[in-house]
């Protein structure tokens, strides 16, 4: 095959210019490799989802009674737009495993029948079958965490009473794909894990003979689900029906959805930045390259080359580069998705992944890198189109220095090797602004990613340290009577004890409305405390309630309005009550009250939920122990656990991420250099040269390429901490739901990183070029016209 | 030192390239002193080795043997910092196509070596030397090749040089232009009393030295001393 000569030409091209080529390919490796990674793990994580619920009859809604007869179910089912509809049993139970002493809880559920929804796949043994009622199927991660097998025994406190179960089989269900235990913000698969078990051994456990504590429900497609919450919830209302709640708010199904929104607010930010950088490295390269072949271009114009096949040539240089950033972006997108994707799999109970190469997303990414090469080159492609061939062929004229900013320079004074650096700069303001921009891209990356620790942190002290400060929150089965207190407090090593109340209630102001259980507080309440956003505690009024920020956004609600609140338990009254202040709070929606005035305002009495404890640390082990024994025990959340786990796996995770946007800030920071450093040397190669001639040292003539890099990349710091802010406010934003709010905490030493990153990518940059530098050929340079 | 005194000498300076599997001898066994003030023209056609020669002396090449012995000190055994600061404090260079900084005025060009050197002129001085004080604050691209030419030679001399090396610096002039640089080279000699070397293809040159020196085949084959100096506005070519 013959290549022909300007093929041949862009081939040599490449191979001469293959630093800046390279530092350009992986500019926009980078964009495409984030587009894939990230649209990719973003379809992966909602396709096997998707499959999983379709597959595994995901119910649309569920709705927890405290005991309702069966006979409902069939009014339920009349419901209209209902196609299916199931009772159940859940109920929370404490699990006693040898050797572990602190405390766990199981959710029992009644397993699912064929042709049931919510079905569990069994990933060992199978399903538990009515007649026996020692049979169990357990939840994979919980059965992971203890070495459950098939036939494993497990004990379990239900309704005060211990049941020695027999493993029959490891499950996954769709409805636990993110099995939060109850008050925890991270799963735990060792201190909370799903039981499932047949109805009829749960019932009597439970004594709900003939009756149901739970109902699923699978609606006909395109049925707007809040007319069936209203209907299941008449029906439900007298059998203590605590409202029901569609797949938005079920917790599981509510964390998938807040992590895809952050990869699809990835896909959105990422790619763009790379793109952009890397039209803006080609449009530098490019018109460089097309300065210094001038004369070949006028040339081939002069031996009847048509301009548009000269065009051609430099855009095939162009489309070569694009080529080997989308093949290695393709590499490194399937090789960090599969890594990601794998990362998923451990932190989401899914029986499978759906991680299949799209090829549209490929496809797409190819043409978006290519039309961002194609746009860099643009502007010089134009030039070669224009370029009289006469013209062309006589060298340029000198550059001009005359005019623009670039004057200004001669007003101070300074070094003259500093004034041609100033000079430079500016006389070329564009290449100049675009290479800060770039390098300004690389700091925002990192500020963008790297402030998320601080963040973190600052969450942790608020919520544990300052408004949570309990060492347990033990939280009853049921409400007790107030004297279930002293019973609490005389329990071994309990050094304080203050009681709350919690009541889910419905609370609607004008057209909006937010389910959440309303918590009542002793008026100084020390151990769990709401903050104002200014982090002072905040005493409880008397009458009215404290709403937090999350709450008071999402109903719009300022201090003095009314919100008519809608107890979802006992007699369920319908109140009225001002909202008294609004408090800080990054977990999920919260109200708080006076505990007195809680019971006051929901007809339901002196009765508390619960006890915030102070522990002494030496008799934990005994305290477990009292607790577990004593009846009236749900379950218990320790502070200490809660806090190491949530650290544990956001540090896994954030770690990560951070070290991928650390990878790509260098990236940009390192293409951005080289290429900005080689097409300073290759202009003022000569100029260099002329000077160690006159008999500057090599030091002092790096130096002014490299005050030049340093310049820019100074100028780049505060830009990128100014871009990296924003990106990271707007990231607070697309991650905030109802779940968690992130604060935004941005502290000096975020910048600080950041820019130590980049300037160290910088350096490095910077040294591969200054070996050019103490290269430069004195005498050929002399010798030669540019 | 006192005028006639020897200032550069090369004794069996030989060069030899590599040209891929060929070797070049740029040259074979020069021997040549210079006296301080005295006024070189040096001869010769391309490839003769008159430039490898004078880079040679001027520091910005390495000999393959012999020695350069400027004012008793061998400058060919000098490392890369040696010679930087043998160029920077003794050696003023002035090339065929200005070599001008661009983003520099005239002046600033010509700062550029005061701020370095060890016993400079004013960058003022120099170019009122050349005379061009009236254009000092004009860029390179405002000047013409005649003017960018004698900035360089300013630039050349501004540092008070022993030594002022010149290749082909009427080569991209035409004759006028050509006679107005080498007056300014000449008063620049005169004035500093730097031992001006100037390599030129053209012989008319030779009339205004007080020395030629031939160049073929890598060595000097001729050496005449004129017994008169022209002034350069009486030669033309």
């Amino acid at each position: 095959m013959v290549i022909p000569p300007l093929r041949r030409k862009a081939l040599r091209d490449l191979r001469r210019l293959w630093g800046q080529a390279l530092a350009i390919a992986l500019v926009l490796a980078a964009g495409v490799a984030t587009l894939i990674l990230g649209d990719g793990a973003h379809r992966a994580l909602s396709d096997t989802r998707d499959r999983y619920y379709a597959d595994y009859r995901f119910a649309d809604l569920s709705s927890d009674v405290v005991r309702a007869p069966l006979a409902l179910v069939d009014d339920i089912r009349a419901i209209e737009g209902v196609v299916q509809a199931e009772p159940r049993i859940v109920k929370l139970a404490r699990p006693e495993i040898e050797g572990m002493t602190e405390p766990a809880s199981v959710l029992l559920v009644t397993v699912p029948q064929a042709g049931g929804l919510n079905r569990l796949h069994l990933r060992e043994g199978r399903l538990a079958q009515s007649g026996t009622a020692d049979e169990a199927v357990v939840s994979q991660d919980f059965a992971t965490a203890h070495g459950f097998h098939q036939g494993s025994r497990l004990g379990v406190v239900m309704n005060g009473k211990r049941r020695d179960l027999t493993v029959t089989g490891i499950a996954l269900s769709p409805e636990f794909i993110y099995a939060l235990g109850p008050g925890e913000m991270m799963p735990d698969p060792r201190r909370f894990g799903v039981v499932w078990m047949t109805r009829p051994a749960l019932e009597r456990a439970f004594d709900l003979e003939g009756a149901f504590s739970n109902v699923v429900l699978r609606l006909a497609p395109g049925v707007p689900e809040s007319r069936v919450i209203a209907a299941l919830d008449r029906l439900t209302a007298r059998y203590g029906g605590g409202g029901a709640t569609g797949r938005s708010m079920q917790t599981s199904h509510a964390f998938l959805d807040a992590e895809l929104r952050q990869l699809g607010a990835m896909v959105k930010v990422l790619p763009p930045i790379f793109l952009l950088v890397a039209a803006m490295l080609v449009h530098m390269t490019l018109s460089r390259l097309i300065t210094l072949e001038r004369e070949q271009i006028g040339l081939l114009k002069a031996l009847g080359y048509r301009p548009v096949q000269i065009a051609q040539h430099y855009l095939e240089f162009v489309l070569m580069i694009a080529l080997g950033g989308i093949l290695a972006g393709f590499v490194a997108g399937a090789w960090l998705g599969a890594g990601l994707a794998q990362l998923y799999a451990r932190f989401f109970s899914f029986p499978f992944l759906v991680f299949g190469a799209d090829v549209r997303v490929y496809g797409l990414a190819a043409l978006v890198t290519a039309v961002a090469a194609m746009a860099g080159a643009l502007q010089s492609l134009r030039a070669v189109l224009s370029l009289p061939p006469a013209l062309a062929m006589a060298p340029p004229a000198p550059a001009d220095f005359r005019r623009g900013a670039g004057g200004m320079a001669g007003i101070f004074p300074m070094r003259q090797t500093r004034r041609m650096v100033l000079r430079h700069l500016l006389h070329w303001p564009f290449r100049t602004a675009s290479s800060v921009f770039g390098m300004a891209m690389a700091v925002a990356i990192l500020v963008a990613s790297l402030w998320s620790f601080g963040s973190i942190d600052h969450m942790i002290r608020v919520t544990f340290r300052l408004a949570e400060r309990q060492d347990v929150k033990m939280v009853f089965a049921a409400p007790e009577p107030l004297r279930a207190l002293d019973n609490v407090r005389h329990m071994p090593g309990v050094m304080a004890a203050e009681p709350f109340r919690a009541i889910p209630a419905k609370l609607t102001h004008a057209t909006r409305s937010k389910r959440l259980a309303i918590e009542g507080r002793p008026a100084d309440a020390r151990l769990s405390r709401s903050l104002s956003p200014d982090l002072r505690p905040m005493p409880m009024p008397g009458a009215g309630l404290v709403a937090s920020e999350a709450l008071a956004e999402a109903l719009a609600l300022r201090p003095g309005d009314l919100v008519q609140v809608e107890f979802l338990e006992g007699r369920r009254r319908v109140v009225d009550l001002p909202i008294s202040g609004i408090s800080l709070g990054y977990v999920g929606l919260g109200a708080a009250m006076e505990i007195g005035a809680l019971g006051t305002a929901s007809g339901e009495g002196p009765a508390i939920s619960g006890a915030n404890l102070l522990l002494d640390a030496a008799q934990e082990r005994e305290f477990f122990a009292a607790a577990a024994a004593a009846p009236g025990t749900g379950f218990l959340n320790v502070t200490a656990l809660t806090v190491s786990r949530f650290r544990a796996t956001l540090a896994e995770n954030i770690t990560l991420m951070v070290s991928v946007y650390v990878t790509l800030a260098a990236i940009i920071a390192f293409g951005v250099v080289y290429n900005f450093s080689r097409i300073a040397l290759s202009e003022q190669g000569r100029e260099l040269a002329s000077l160690r001639v006159l008999g500057f040292t090599r030091a002092e003539v790096s130096g002014v390429i490299l005050l030049e890099l340093a310049v820019v990349v100074l100028l780049a710091q505060p830009l990128g901490w100014l871009i990296g802010h924003g990106i990271g406010r707007a990231m607070v934003a697309a991650f905030s739901s109802d779940l968690y709010r992130v604060p935004f905490i941005m502290g000096r030493e975020v910048y600080a990183t950041a820019s130590l990153i980049v300037i160290a990518a910088a350096i490095l940059s910077a040294i591969a070029i200054r070996g050019r530098i103490d290269r430069l050929d004195l005498i050929a340079v002399l010798k030669t016209r540019e | 030192m006192a005028a006639g005194e020897a200032i550069i000498e090369a004794r069996g300076l030989t060069k030899t390239y590599r040209n891929g599997p060929a070797e070049v001898q740029a040259l074979r066994h020069v021997d040549f002193t210079a006296r301080r003030g005295e006024f070189i023209v040096v001869l010769g056609p391309s490839g003769s080795g008159k430039s490898t020669f004078l880079n040679i002396l001027g520091g910005i090449d390495r000999a393959t043997s012999g020695s350069v012995l400027f004012q008793g000190q061998d400058i060919t055994t000098f490392n890369d910092q040696a010679l930087t600061g043998y160029r920077r404090d003794h050696v003023g260079f002035v090339f065929q196509f200005y070599n001008l900084v661009p983003s520099l005025t005239a002046l600033e060009n010509v700062a550029l070596v005061t701020e370095i050197a060890a016993n400079p002129m004013t960058p003022e001085e120099a170019l009122a030397i050349v005379g061009l004080s009236s254009r000092s604050a004009h860029f390179p691209a405002q000047l013409s090749g005649g003017e960018q030419q004698r900035v360089a030679i300013a630039r050349a001399i501004a540092k008070r040089p022993g030594l002022l090396f010149c290749d082909e610096p009427t080569g991209a002039l035409d004759s006028a232009t050509g006679v107005l640089v080498l007056e300014a080279l000449a008063e620049a000699n005169r004035s500093t009393g730097a031992t001006t070397l100037i390599i030129t293809h053209n012989a008319a040159i030779q009339q205004i030295a007080d020395r030629t020196l031939r160049f073929a085949d890598g060595r000097i084959v001729e050496e005449v001393s004129n017994a008169t100096r022209k002034r350069p506005d009486q030669v033309s070519w």
